[in-house]
Order: structure tokens, then C-alpha cells, then sequence
């Protein structure tokens, strides 16, 4: 009942960033996309630093479009019921600016610029990415897979439990 | 899409696995919990920012950490923690010791002047500021009612509340200490704080900003570490630099016996209100010399260390074996006035130290420039305002009180002074591990010292005969061998002068519990020296397994 009621929300929210495009009915199974400006502009993600990576790393055509599944899933992941391993798994999406499927240099490099809202200079951040892939680089590549996250995740326990989800 | 459904897939598949093996019913239960926990962070959370006063100054601590680096805010966090010192002292001496006092109080009969603000004399002496006012009787309302020994409150008491602060004190120092320089990778590592700190949660503008800020202080600081450059002197430099600390530390240390002597005499000829100033007064008149801190703590402690020894001294064997009526009473306004005119003189120092010194900085001298923050002096007025505040809690029950109203002026005071005179630090220091060394500082040699002189007046001195909770007594821990013996003729109390006499006054039970101690603490040592060697043995492992797996790859199976 309550995961009705939860995509029933959901869909108000669609709805309501683009009321002329957005069906009301759902039946037919519409191909309706939105774009990512009109998402990145929902209260829960106006302040975020990491806005257009989340949007893109749940955005079938990777562009950042969403239709109404990418949507649900984006809160589904996103919230208290989702499974810590799926979590992980696009909380890494989300940090690998790239999409080469690791988290290397220059991922870290924007990470930490988005963090910070580039207030470091080049030589500092680039310090901070080298000591970071020291610390957690476990295989000695050069750059975080995803082993290596979950490893780092798991010294931070609340992170995924808490931190890493939305609230509508 | 499809992708999506695999990932999906997978992860469920892993996770009824998982679950299968430990039963359905233990994933109800943690669900619940889960979501119960989800549910009071929101809920702390959603408080916390839109109604911020409900923790004290916790916006403010914040915009300061942000502001300034996290060394700044470790003094104000200091200063909070030492407050919920005061309030806690002050809320245990008011219920257990003052409120039956105002039942069985005698009327006052002095009058009212304003100067017994400053002096803590006159009116104030018939009050219940002081340790004379309190009676010896036992305090009932009604005939064969409850009955409430004063005496007995008063010692357990202060007693009760120094064991208190002294565990609190040892576990921080422990926790700090296990956290800082034993395991500093695993709590406070850069990776962690790069990738898992940031809260998705939060949808504040004003609050996203502050915590951007936050972390760019952090890691600045976080950097300074790498940035120490190894300065290479020639032998002449290094020879300059060697006489220039000698000199420092012949300087005050001549201060400090200058000064101590200069109190001494004063206090020996009774000129009290000098005392006070002279104290103050010479504690802030030193050379700067070199700007390591550790060294100049070391040389500003020593300083303070001898000047609260000299006056315990005056105190208990000078005040104490005096033939004046109230000794007690007397070392209890002593302090009073300590008090008092050492926060006079922090509100000047900031006065002169920072706003004076801003305006010098940018209008007459300006290649001076603006003063920074000096947390290592401002630590150290805290600490020692603090020492006196429990070295008096024995005679005068109410001054945690006034401490505590001192602590906020001077909280906001600084506040004001830092924010409107002062830059930040241009050296920043890893703020965590100065916290762990100012709680040392509080604990050894402020609360040791300060259990050594409670622990002479409550054992050795005899109290004063015509006024306080234990007059006619030999000594103040009379009243608690005197209330065993009594007990003693009681069957049902038998365990009590059991424990009293085997374990409070016997050397054995406290030699055997530090031998224990030191014992748990050996071991702890060793297994965490013996789990970073394996960690380190384990991460060569990882190393090694995947090179040779790249190399039996690329060399030895593509080939084929």
C-alpha cells in the first residue's frame, strides 16, 4: 500500500514540473522524457553539488533526460528502503564523472572541486586527490574500482544509511 | 533498461541469499529499527535547522569552524565543555547543598552595599555563597520526620562531583587520544572525508555553502601537514636560535619566581586586593620569544603552576592555622576576588590585545596588519580560571554560579572580538590533536593539583570552630568515620562499613586496581600494535595478488 502510495506522490511531482508534456494518465505506457534542467531544479536537488551527476546516472539515454521509471527508481535508490549494496553501486555511478566504471584522478579532481565550490587551488586539490587514491587504493592501479569503494564505504557506515538519500 | 534490471536483479538475488541464511524474521526487526533510526535523525536534523538555539551556540560554533579553521573553534569548543562543567556543579551544589541550607537559614543581619560585588565580603559573608554559613545540625522540617545531615551532604557532595569530573576527564583523554594519534587513517581519513561526507539530505542554501566552506578549512588544514618545508640552518643560525630559547626560558622563569615572591610577600602582609592584581598582572607580561607553541604553553604553564601553588600555600598553612574566626570563609573570598579580577583582566585582554592591536595594525602601523586569534594564551586564561573555580568549589559552594556567568560573557566577547579584529590563523594546526592536549592540560596539572589541595584541607586541616558544616570536628573527613562508627552498631548497614574498610582506606584494594590498569593497558597496546601489522602485511597481499595476476595475464595467457 504505501509503495502505491509513494509512486501516486511521485507522480504528482512529474507531473507538476511539466504539466502540458506530462500525462495523466499512465495506462498506455507514454514515451514522455523530461530534461534534466527541469529536474535539477526539484527543491531536493537545487542545492546538491553532485545534481547532474545523480540525474544522469539513473538517465536511460545519458543525456539526463528522465522518464517516469528513471524518476521512480532515482527516489527508490534514493531513499530509506533501498538495499545498501544498490546504493553503493550508483553512489559509485554517481562519483564516476567519467563513466569508465572506476573512479580515477580526474573523477576526484571534480568531486572535490564540486565539494568545495572551487575555492582550493589546482596544487592543493591535486595533493588531496594523490593522498585519497593512496589511501584507498587497495589493488595498486592507480584509481578506485569499485572493491575499493566498498571498502572505503564500509569505514563509513552511516554514510549510505544516512546521508545518502532524499526525503519528499 | 535493461541494465538497470540487471543490476536490480543481481543485488536482490545477493541479498535473499544472505537473508535466507539468517531467517526473514531478523530482517523485520532490523528494517524497523533501520527505519525507526531513519526517522529520528530526519526529525534531529529538521530541529536542528530551523531551531538551532535548542543546542547552544551550535550555529554560531559552526560559522566560527567555517570561518576561522577548526583550531579557533576548539578553543570555543573548549570553553562549552568546561561550562557543562560549571552547570553541573552548580546545579548538584544548589540542590544538595544550598536549598536544605535555606530551610535551616539564620537572618542576615548585614546590610547591602554594592561593593560586595567586587570584594565578596560584607553582606556576601552572611550568605550562602560561603562555606561559613552553612550549619553542622542535621536539617528536619518536622519532629521524627526525614532528616538530612548536613555534613555528611556537604562532603559527598564535592566528593561525588571531583570522582565525576575526574572519570569524565579520563575517558575524553582516553577517547581523544585513541582517536588522534593511535588510529588517525581509519576515523578521519582523507578519502572518507572526500567521498562519504557529504549529506544528500540537505536542501538549505545557507547551510549547503557552510558546510562547502567547512570542508575547504578542513582540507587546507588537512594540507598543512605535507606543506612543512625542512628548513636547513647553518650551524650559526642553529646556535642563534638555541641562545634565543635559553634566553626565553631564563626570562620567565626568572617572571615566574619574581612574580611568585612579589604574591607571597603581598599576601603575607595582607594587602588582598593587590594580591590579586599582582597575580593577574605579571602573568601577562612575558616574552614572546619564538613562536613554537608547545614551548610557550610549557613556559606560560609553569608560570601559572607556581603562582596557584603559592597562594595554596599561603592558604592552607598560613590562612588556615591562623587564629582568624572562618578561615574557610576567607580563602573562599580569596578566591572570589581571584576570580572576579582574572575576568576583568580577560575582558581587557581582549580589549587591548585585539581590538587596540587591530586599530594600531591598520591605521598607524600597517605593515603590523591585523592580529590573529592567540588560542593558546586564551586556553590557557580558560584552564586557569577553571582550576581556581574547583580549587574553590570546597569553600564558597555557589562559585561554579558565578563561573558560569563569566564563561557566557566571555564566550560572546571573544566572539564579537574574533569576528570583527581578527584573521585567521595563517598557520593552521590539526585542531583534534589540540584538543586531546588542552583536556591533558586540564587533567594533569589542573585537576591533580587541585585534588592534592581538597584532599590536604579535607584530611589534614583542622576546620575552623565557630562557623561551617564541620565545626568541632578534627578534620572534615571526620564527619564520614564518625557517621561509620555509627553505622557500624547497625546489622543491616553492615556492608557499607564493610566496603569503607576494606576498600576506601585500604592501601591493598588501590594498589591491586592500578596493577589491574596497568595490566589491561598493556595488553590493549599490544593488540593494536599486532592488528596494524597485519593490516599492513594484508595490503601487500592485495598488492602482490594483483600484479601477478596482470602478469600471468598479459605475459603469460594473452600470448598463447
Amino acid at each position: 500500500m504505501t509503495v502505491f502510495l509513494l509512486v501516486y506522490r511521485l507522480h504528482g511531482r512529474y507531473h507538476e514540473m511539466a504539466p502540458n508534456v506530462v500525462p495523466m494518465d499512465y495506462t498506455k505506457d507514454p514515451d514522455v522524457k523530461l530534461p534534466m534542467q527541469l529536474i535539477i531544479n526539484m527543491p531536493e536537488l537545487k542545492e546538491n553539488p553532485f545534481k547532474e551527476r545523480i540525474v544522469e546516472s539513473f538517465s536511460e539515454d545519458g543525456e539526463g533526460s528522465l522518464s517516469f521509471n528513471d524518476f521512480v527508481d532515482m527516489f527508490s535508490v534514493l531513499s530509506e528502503m533501498a538495499p545498501r549494496e544498490l546504493k553503493a553501486i550508483y553512489a559509485f555511478k554517481i562519483y564516476d564523472f567519467n563513466t569508465d566504471n572506476f573512479i580515477c584522478k580526474a573523477d576526484l579532481e571534480k568531486t572535490l572541486n564540486k565539494l568545495t565550490r572551487e575555492e582550493l587551488t589546482a596544487e592543493e586539490i591535486t595533493l588531496v586527490c594523490e593522498k585519497v587514491i593512496e589511501e584507498a587504493d587497495m589493488d595498486g592501479d592507480g584509481k578506485l574500482g569499485f572493491a575499493d569503494f566498498e571498502n572505503m564505504i564500509s569505514k563509513a557506515p552511516d554514510f549510505l544509511s544516512f546521508s545518502f538519500m532524499f526525503h519528499i | 533498461m535493461k541494465k538497470k534490471r540487471e543490476i536490480r536483479n543481481n543485488v536482490l538475488k545477493e541479498i535473499t541469499e544472505k537473508s535466507g541464511r539468517r531467517g526473514t524474521q531478523l530482517d523485520c526487526c532490523t528494517q524497523c529499527l533501520r527505519r525507526t533510526e531513519v526517522s529520528f535523525r530526519r526529525f534531529r536534523n529538521s530541529l536542528s535547522e530551523h531551531f538551532h538555539q535548542l543546542w547552544l551556540w551550535h550555529k554560531t560554533l559552526k560559522i566560527i569552524g567555517g570561518e576561522f579553521g577548526t583550531s579557533v573553534l576548539s578553543y570555543f569548543i573548549f570553553l562549552k565543555w568546561l561550562l557543562s562543567f560549571n552547570i553541573f556543579s552548580f546545579l548538584i551544589n544548589f540542590s544538595f547543598i544550598t536549598v536544605p541550607q535555606f530551610i535551616a537559614a539564620e537572618p542576615n543581619n548585614l546590610s547591602f552595599t554594592g561593593l560586595e560585588l567586587l570584594t565578596g565580603a560584607g553582606y556576601f559573608q552572611q550568605t550562602v555563597l560561603y562555606y561559613g554559613f552553612y550549619t553542622n545540625a542535621t536539617i528536619s522540617k518536622t519532629e521524627n520526620g526525614a532528616s538530612y545531615n548536613m555534613q555528611l551532604a556537604y562532603i559527598f557532595t564535592v566528593g561525588i562531583y571531583f570522582v565525576i569530573c575526574l572519570l569524565i576527564l579520563l575517558f575524553s583523554m582516553a577517547k581523544s587520544f585513541c582517536r588522534n594519534f593511535i588510529s588517525p587513517q581509519t576515523y578521519s581519513g582523507n578519502a572518507s572525508k572526500l567521498l562519504c561526507t557529504w549529506d544528500f539530505n540537505v536542501t538549505n542554501e545557507k547551510a549547503v555553502k557552510l558546510k562547502q566552506k567547512n570542508l575547504s578549512t578542513q582540507v587546507k588544514e588537512g594540507l598543512t601537514d605535507v606543506h612543512k618545508e625542512v628548513q636547513n640552518f647553518s650551524v650559526t643560525e642553529r646556535l642563534v636560535h638555541i641562545l634565543l630559547h635559553l634566553g626565553a626560558w631564563a626570562a620567565s622563569l626568572g617572571i615566574a619566581v619574581a612574580a611568585c615572591s612579589g604574591v607571597y610577600f603581598l599576601s603575607i602582609n595582607n594587602l588582598e586586593v593587590r594580591t590579586d592584581f599582582a597575580a593577574c598582572f605579571w602573568r601577562r607580561i612575558f616574552p614572546h620569544g619564538l613562536q613554537l607553541l608547545v614551548l610557550f604553553l610549557c613556559r606560560n604553564i609553569i608560570l601559572k603552576i607556581s603562582i596557584i601553588g603559592i597562594l595554596c600555600y599561603y592558604w592552607l598553612d598560613i590562612v588556615a592555622e591562623s587564629k582568624s574566626q572562618c578561615w574557610e570563609t576567607l580563602i573562599g573570598q580569596d578566591i572570589y576576588r581571584l576570580i572576579l579580577v582574572d575576568f576583568i583582566f580577560c575582558l581587557l585582554g581582549s580589549f587591548f590585545g585585539e581590538f587596540l592591536r587591530r586599530i594600531i595594525g591598520t591605521t598607524v602601523c600597517v605593515s603590523l596588519g591585523v592580529p590573529e586569534f592567540d588560542i593558546a594564551r586564551n586556553v590557557l586564561d580558560l584552564i586557569y580560571a577553571q582550576t581556581l573555580t574547583w580549587i574553590g568549589i570546597l569553600f564558597s559552594p555557589l562559585l561554579p554560579g558565578i563561573q558560569m556567568i563569566s564563561f557566557f560573557i566571555v564566550f560572546y566577547t571573544k566572539k564579537v572580538s574574533l569576528m570583527k579584529n581578527c584573521q585567521p590563523p595563517r598557520q593552521v594546526w590539526r585542531a583534534a590533536q589540540m584538543t586531546t592536549f588542552f583536556m591533558f592540560l586540564l587533567f594533569f596539572p589542573s585537576l591533580i593539583g587541585v585534588l592534592s589541595v581538597i584532599a590536604v584541607t579535607v584530611w589534614r586541616l583542622k576546620p575552623s570552630e565557630e562557623c561551617g558544616p564541620f565545626r568541632g570536628l578534627s578534620s572534615m573527613f571526620a564527619a564520614v568515620s564518625e557517621w561509620i562508627k555509627i553505622l557500624e552498631n547497625y546489622t543491616g548497614s553492615k556492608w557499607v562499613v564493610w566496603i569503607y574498610n576494606n576498600l576506601i582506606t585500604s592501601e591493598l584494594f588501590f594498589f591491586i586496581l592500578s596493577i589491574i590498569f596497568l595490566i589491561i593497558t598493556y595488553l590493549y597496546w599490544q593488540i593494536i600494535e599486532g592488528r596494524k601489522t597485519m593490516v599492513k602485511l594484508l595490503r601487500n597481499q592485495i598488492v602482490n595478488v594483483s600484479s601477478s595476476f596482470s602478469f600471468i595475464l598479459f605475459k603469460v595467457w594473452l600470448p598463447c
